[in-house]
């Protein structure tokens, strides 16, 4: 390693970052409060598609049986489901354990000893690799022969969550916007910086220093802004969690706040510098060729 | 060392900047460039360091043909070039040192070349006791020293003079040209756009006159104005 060297480039990229200071704030702001918004909405999206898969895991078909079918018919029944691709399983629930079964999920809110007779008809619980068949499979299940009633919640779920999705792009669209302009705005504070080393960059390119090598000390400069941006977001973010989420979990029970905060954060610091990295090159580089 | 054959080139606003032009320069020759104002010297220079592209004919730089170069061939052309300017353009803001360190620096010089080679020019043209001033502590000639001083650092093959003297007293004068003369010796191609007649008159080297974007006469030994010299040549 040639310290010397190293200094130099440092040095310039020192000199160009320090030259115009007030933009150089701009930029950084800029890229700071995206980065913020881009991060909340990943958090949002991960923590809703965590939520949602959660939920939809859990749908299942159920299948209520006519009462006069016979053990035969339950098993032709029982074979056919399982030949179906789309489905996941299939578990017979004889009445009785259905009515166990609800026993222990309505707990003391109903009291079943009220009951004379077990009102409910043998089923089978079906759950389904893919939430989108579940209307589908439902709808194939509805006319096997025996089957009294078909009853799925997912309807209301993958409307929700197909909602959820137009939402999340719109959202992706917006931060997206909001990325450019970042990018236009280091763009333009890298053109300042570029216009104030016009001279030496003349020079450099008289003596013969390759564009590759102009160009590096204003992409660091990029980068820098980019970087410093997002570890700026990224403060912000972390309290606003500290503050936030404690609060959001103890009224959202339901809802797992379980996001993957480092690999969040690299995708945040990455994003920062490429913003940086790929406005600076165009600048410059647009600077180059005239 | 330089070959410019049927060389035309045409400014951005129409007017021909040079039309015809065929030249040749040896390896360590020293060539005046002389001419009024816009009379294409300048043009002539930029040719040779790829700041500007003919419209047709060939230009030839240590057998490398300049107009066909490709973008990125270019730095390196430029590491053969010397170039030195009538306004210096030295980094106001850097020393002497760091301005002919900076020439070394961003071609990715390594450390242990630029501490051997600036001394080395700074020796050269004489500024090695004002090496930490900055340039605007520094008279006329000397800042015109640090240029020649940065413009040399990188052994250039071809050092290109663009009226070097031009904001220079006649004393100053004589020190740059005797600088460029000594450079020269050392195995130095020189080329000079001057127009300054003095000079080209004491100097007596090879005189290429420029006219109208013309060579209008090419001289060994010659004068600013052919056969107007201030001693006119008794021929024998």
């Amino acid at each position: 390693m040639d310290w010397g060297r190293v200094q130099f480039f440092l040095g310039e990229v020192f000199s160009n970052f320090t030259r115009n200071a007030a933009m150089q704030f701009t930029a950084i702001g800029t890229v700071a409060v995206t980065i913020v918004m881009l991060g909340t909405f990943l958090y949002v999206r991960e923590t809703l598609a965590t939520f949602g898969q959660g939920i939809l895991k859990q749908i299942e078909i159920a299948v209520y049986l006519n009462d006069n079918m016979t053990d035969t018919q339950a098993k032709a029944l029982a074979a056919s489901l399982a030949k179906d691709e789309r489905i996941a399983s299939a578990r017979y629930v004889p009445r009785a354990e259905g009515l166990k079964e609800m026993r222990g999920r309505l707990g003391r809110d109903f009291d079943t000893s009220l009951l004379t007779a077990n009102p409910l008809p043998n089923a089978f619980r079906v759950t389904v690799r893919n939430v989108d068949d579940v209307p589908k499979v439902a709808a194939t299940i509805t006319k096997l022969h025996g089957v009294a009633k078909v009853d799925y919640a997912a309807d209301t779920v993958t409307k929700l969550l197909r909602a959820a999705d137009v939402i999340g792009r719109v959202g992706l669209a917006m931060i997206g916007l909001l990325v450019l302009t970042t990018a236009i705005i280091i763009a333009n504070t890298i053109r300042l910086t570029v216009f104030a080393r016009r001279r030496e960059i003349a020079i450099m390119q008289l003596v013969g220093a390759t564009n590759m090598y102009i160009r590096m000390p204003f992409i660091a400069e990029g980068i820098v802004a980019g970087v410093i941006g997002a570890a700026v977001a990224l403060v912000v973010l972390a309290v606003a969690q500290m503050q936030i989420v404690p609060k959001l979990a103890s009224t959202l029970q339901f809802v797992p706040f379980h996001v993957n905060e480092l690999q969040l954060t690299g995708e945040l610091l990455l994003v920062g510098a490429a913003v940086g990295l790929l406005s600076s090159w165009f600048s410059v580089g647009r600077y180059l060729r005239a | 060392m330089i070959e410019l054959r049927g060389v035309t080139l045409t400014y951005p606003n129409g007017t021909r900047a040079l039309d015809d032009i065929d030249l040749e320069i040896g390896k360590a020759d020293f060539v005046f460039l002389v001419g009024h104002s816009g009379t294409g010297k300048s043009s002539l220079l930029k040719l040779l360091y790829r700041e500007a592209i003919p419209d047709s004919g060939e230009v030839m730089v240590d057998g490398i043909r300049v107009d066909k170069l490709r973008r990125g061939k270019i730095a390196a052309l430029r590491r053969n070039i010397g170039v030195v300017f009538q306004d210096y353009k030295l980094l106001t803001h850097k020393t002497v040192w760091e301005n002919v360190a900076f020439a070394l620096q961003v071609t990715g010089a390594r450390s242990k070349d630029v501490m051997r080679q600036v001394p080395r020019v700074l020796d050269l043209v004489g500024l090695s006791h004002k090496s930490r001033m900055l340039p605007n502590e520094l008279s006329g000639g000397e800042q015109q020293r640090a240029a020649i001083a940065r413009a040399l650092v990188n052994n250039p093959k071809i050092l290109l003079c663009d009226e070097p003297t031009g904001n220079l007293d006649p004393s100053n004068t004589t020190e740059i040209i005797e600088l460029l003369q000594r450079i020269n010796l050392k195995g130095t191609t020189v080329l000079v756009a001057t127009h300054n007649q003095a000079v080209v008159d004491r100097m007596r080297r090879r005189v290429v006159r420029l006219e109208n974007g013309r060579i209008l006469h090419d001289d060994e030994r010659g004068y600013y104005f052919r056969g107007l010299g201030q001693s006119p040549v008794l021929s024998g």
